[in-house]
């Protein structure tokens, strides 16, 4: 077992190097050097060529990619060709704001989708299992952005019951913070609540329709025990996915934060993107790319824990 | 009377209502962010800078305006003013030398008075190529700037340039001597405390959400600023910037969606104005050293078939002033003979096509930004490529960011490009940048005709308006007749601001201007 799990975490960390190094490729692939940003459009040859030796940007590529690699390591992500801000600091100041924001949705996608999976998966065509089928093609169709921008047109502007968007952290008060994360968790929320609540449904029904669970009822267990033990054995793909819409969540979060002008990593990571600058947009996809490998892995390990089968196979 | 639930489901729907309402203090519910004097204005995109000598973007120069002032300043109506110099400056006959003389009750947010020594400074920080300023070309026939006494500053020129003074109201600022090796460069970048003469003093930069300045209490202008904090917040979203305003989150925004303008602008507790600017210009860079732009005739068919009315009404509702010569409408020096040469005449058009190289069209790529600035040039494109198609040119859309598409213009790698250009709304800035050699948009044309650039040599060194406005219309009329750039109309500048706002005039040169608003 243990050996499997030392296993999964260095091939874990093989594709996050293996990413790393793909995504220095592509950021460096791209037509724009950042000198034309920093030095402008007027900037001719030579000064470009000056700024892009003063910053590395003329050695080979490999050796670009190992001094970076190495510095971030060190947990030096350098310093912005750009705005000339600490990359880690800047990193630091938007990652709590996404984190807050991609953890609520998750914690409101985890109770609601498993909850209404749950639920209509005991009474298989009943009224809340055909309400929730049909809630769920709403959940999935409906895109997350679109979903934001209404949400903010009935709950900010018509009733005045949330801001229109803006960030308040903790420090500000519970009252505050909960507020200016409602409504663009709950826009990130929808669409994995559907997307957990089908497979919840799904894979509970199949459980339940299992011999033991038949013997687990005719030796006299009570409802609630045999379906808390089928919930647990239902579990594993669940987990699964809800692993990798922890990773999903973090991509969309992109749109949400610019819906809702939240000063998060999607903010600084477009503005990267759009002001070329390589090694702030280096840090925040890499930052991305680690928690969806991680998420991965924990789920792995979950898994292991919930199916005594998996262990087994270990 | 007061009801109280009596079954289970009731309950439990009254007491999460009841949870909400508790979450959710009054201050918000009636939001009021405007209680102290603080003013909240709107930016849509994220600036990488407060530096006016770097400045990129038009809307942001704001912040550095807010900050640094200059000798001269434009204002809200386009006109010319003495802004740190008691006057305008006194010009020599040869049109080489200028004399300013400084107000003497002006100082720095550090304390320091400011005296002509920091003037000389100033300009030459800007001018020295080691320090790199990105608007030094534009100042480049700057030969000496001396300091005649402590409120005296004479500047000479190479050759008669009078154009200089004009843009020394957006692109540069006074900042005290020996603070730049003082303090470096990213000090003014970031967070320029203590250097500069504005009526707001920097406060806070944070990242990707606003930035902020405390009124200076000390400013010169006796009373100004009327507001004790200006918040400068960043929201690119369209909608969420135009919620921020209905539910009263901000005071001001700039570039409200063109669409929602004239509904948005009607609406209770809401104001709005637009007035059209003398600078702001939405360009089709023609490259005219590749094919099909190679040939004049080709350029007059593009010039005739584009219906830049219906561009201006039915994608940019009214906030565009369509004219195909490169002088705005509403500007002293339009020519609008010119204007018509190259004005909607789809026949026309069909000739000039037949008479070209290429008489059975071409097809043409088309650079534009992914993301708006100023306005969002997409839609102007597709509508383009609907109108061209009737004399056989077909457009392909290529989409860029910024950042690529500028290097594209500047590098002449286009084809074809479009994009809004922003000057200080003086009449030869745009010409000279785009149609005469030398200057950093050069190739984004490649065109290069001697009578145009004899005729801009005679403007410099002319002071006079009636002759100037010969010579700036000889200069349309050949631009017209060559149509080596299109045009397709010139900007309205555009806000929306709530009603307890007051003293806010929109900036006929764009950039917000917020030194006078009363809360």
């Amino acid at each position: 077992m243990l050996r499997l799990v030392a296993g999964r975490i260095v091939s874990s960390i093989g594709t996050l190097l293996f990413v790393g190094l793909a995504l220095f490729a592509l950021t460096r692939s791209g037509p724009g050097s950042p000198a034309r940003i920093v030095l402008g459009a007027d900037a001719t040859a030579e000064q470009i060529a000056q700024f892009e030796q003063a910053n590395g940007l003329d050695q080979p590529f490999l050796s670009q990619y190992a001094a970076w690699l190495g510095d971030v390591l060190r947990g030096d992500f350098g310093r912005s060709f750009v705005t000339g801000r600490d990359v880690a600091a800047e990193i630091a100041n938007a990652l709590p704001v996404t984190l807050a924001i991609v953890l609520f949705a998750f914690l409101i996608a985890l109770i609601f989708g498993i909850g209404i999976g749950v639920l209509s998966a005991l009474k298989p065509g009943g009224v809340f299992d055909r309400v929730s089928r049909f809630a769920a093609v709403l959940g999935l169709s409906i895109p997350a952005f679109w979903l934001g921008i209404v949400l903010i047109r009935f709950l900010a502007v018509d009733l005045r019951l949330l801001p229109p968007g803006g960030y308040f952290p903790l420090s500000a008060g519970l009252s505050l913070h909960l507020q200016s994360i409602l409504m663009p968790s709950l826009s990130l929320a929808v669409y994995y609540i559907a997307v957990l609540a089908r497979m919840t449904q799904a894979s509970l029904q199949e459980t339940l329709r299992g011999d033991y669970v038949r013997t687990a009822r005719a030796m006299g267990l009570s409802s609630r025990q045999v379906v808390f033990y089928a919930l647990v054995n239902a579990l594993p793909p669940v987990v699964n996915l809800a692993a990798l819409s922890f990773g999903y969540m973090f991509g969309w979060a992109l749109i949400i934060e610019q819906v809702f002008n939240i000063p998060g990593l999607s903010r600084a990571l477009l503005n990267a993107i759009s002001q070329r600058d390589f090694l702030l947009l280096q840090g925040i996809v890499f930052l991305f790319t680690a928690i969806f490998v991680f998420a991965n892995l924990g789920a792995d390990l979950i898994n292991r824990v919930l199916d005594p089968r998996q262990r087994a196979a270990a | 009377m007061l009801t109280v639930p009596t079954n289970r489901r009731a309950f439990l729907a009254a007491a999460a209502g009841g949870a909400l309402g508790g979450l959710l203090p009054a201050s918000l519910l009636h939001a009021q962010p405007n209680n102290g004097k603080t003013l909240t204005i709107v930016l849509p995109s994220n600036p990488i800078t407060i530096d006016p000598i770097n400045q990129l973007n038009h809307d942001a120069m704001v912040l550095g305006q807010t900050v640094f002032e200059n000798l001269v300043e434009y204002d809200v109506d386009g006109v010319l003013k003495p802004q740190l110099a008691k006057a305008l400056p006194t010009v020599s006959a040869d049109q080489k030398t200028y004399t300013f003389e400084l107000r003497d009750d002006v100082t720095f947010h550090n304390g320091k008075k400011m005296t002509a020594e920091d003037v000389k400074y100033s300009f030459d920080y800007l001018l020295d190529p080691a320090n790199k300023a990105l608007r030094r070309p534009i100042f480049g026939k700057i030969a000496k700037v001396s300091v005649l006494d402590p409120l005296k500053v004479q500047v000479e020129l190479s050759e008669p340039y009078g154009q200089w003074v004009y843009f020394l109201t957006k692109y540069m600022g006074i900042f005290p001597a020996g603070s730049r090796k003082e303090h470096g460069d990213d000090y003014f970048k970031q967070k320029p405390a203590g250097v500069g003469t504005g009526f707001g003093v920097f406060e806070e930069w944070k990242p990707n959400d606003y930035i902020s300045f405390r009124k200076n209490p000390n400013y010169w202008r006796k009373g100004l600023p009327a507001w004790d904090r200006l918040v400068v917040k960043m929201i690119p979203e369209d909608a969420t910037r135009v919620a921020y305003l209905l539910t009263g989150q901000v005071d001001i925004i700039s570039a409200p969606p063109p669409r929602e303008f004239n509904r948005l602008k009607t609406m209770p507790g809401i104001t709005g104005a637009s007035r059209p600017t003398l600078g702001g210009s939405l360009l089709m860079f023609t490259n005219n050293l590749k094919a099909p732009f190679d040939d004049v005739n080709f350029r007059k068919a593009l010039a005739c078939a584009t219906d830049r009315k219906t561009i201006a009404e039915k994608v940019y509702y009214g906030l565009l002033d369509p004219t195909g010569g490169l002088a705005p409408p509403r500007g002293w020096w339009f020519n609008p003979e010119a204007d018509k040469e190259v004005a909607f005449d789809l026949d026309r058009a069909k000739q000039f096509l037949a008479k070209s190289k290429y008489p059975n069209g071409a097809e043409i790529d088309i650079s534009i930004q992914a993301e708006p600035y100023l306005l969002d040039t997409k839609d102007a494109a597709i509508f383009l490529q609907a109108q061209l198609a009737k004399i056989g040119i077909k457009l392909n859309l290529k989409v860029y960011e910024f950042s690529v598409l500028i290097q594209q213009i500047a590098r002449g790698e286009h084809q074809m490009a479009m994009q809004v250009y922003m000057s200080p709304g003086e009449p030869t800035y745009t010409i000279a940048n785009t149609v005469m050699p030398g200057q950093f948009l050069s190739k984004s044309t490649g065109y290069d005709n001697a009578e145009l650039n004899a005729l801009m040599s005679a403007a410099f060194a002319e002071s006079e308006q009636a002759k100037l406005k010969d010579i700036y219309g000889k200069m349309q009329m050949i631009l017209a007749r060559d149509a080596p750039i299109g045009v397709l109309g010139f900007v309205h500048a555009s806000n929306l601001w709530r009603q307890g706002v007051q003293d806010f005039k929109v900036n006929q040169a764009l950039t917000m201007s917020v030194g006078e608003v009363k809360l």
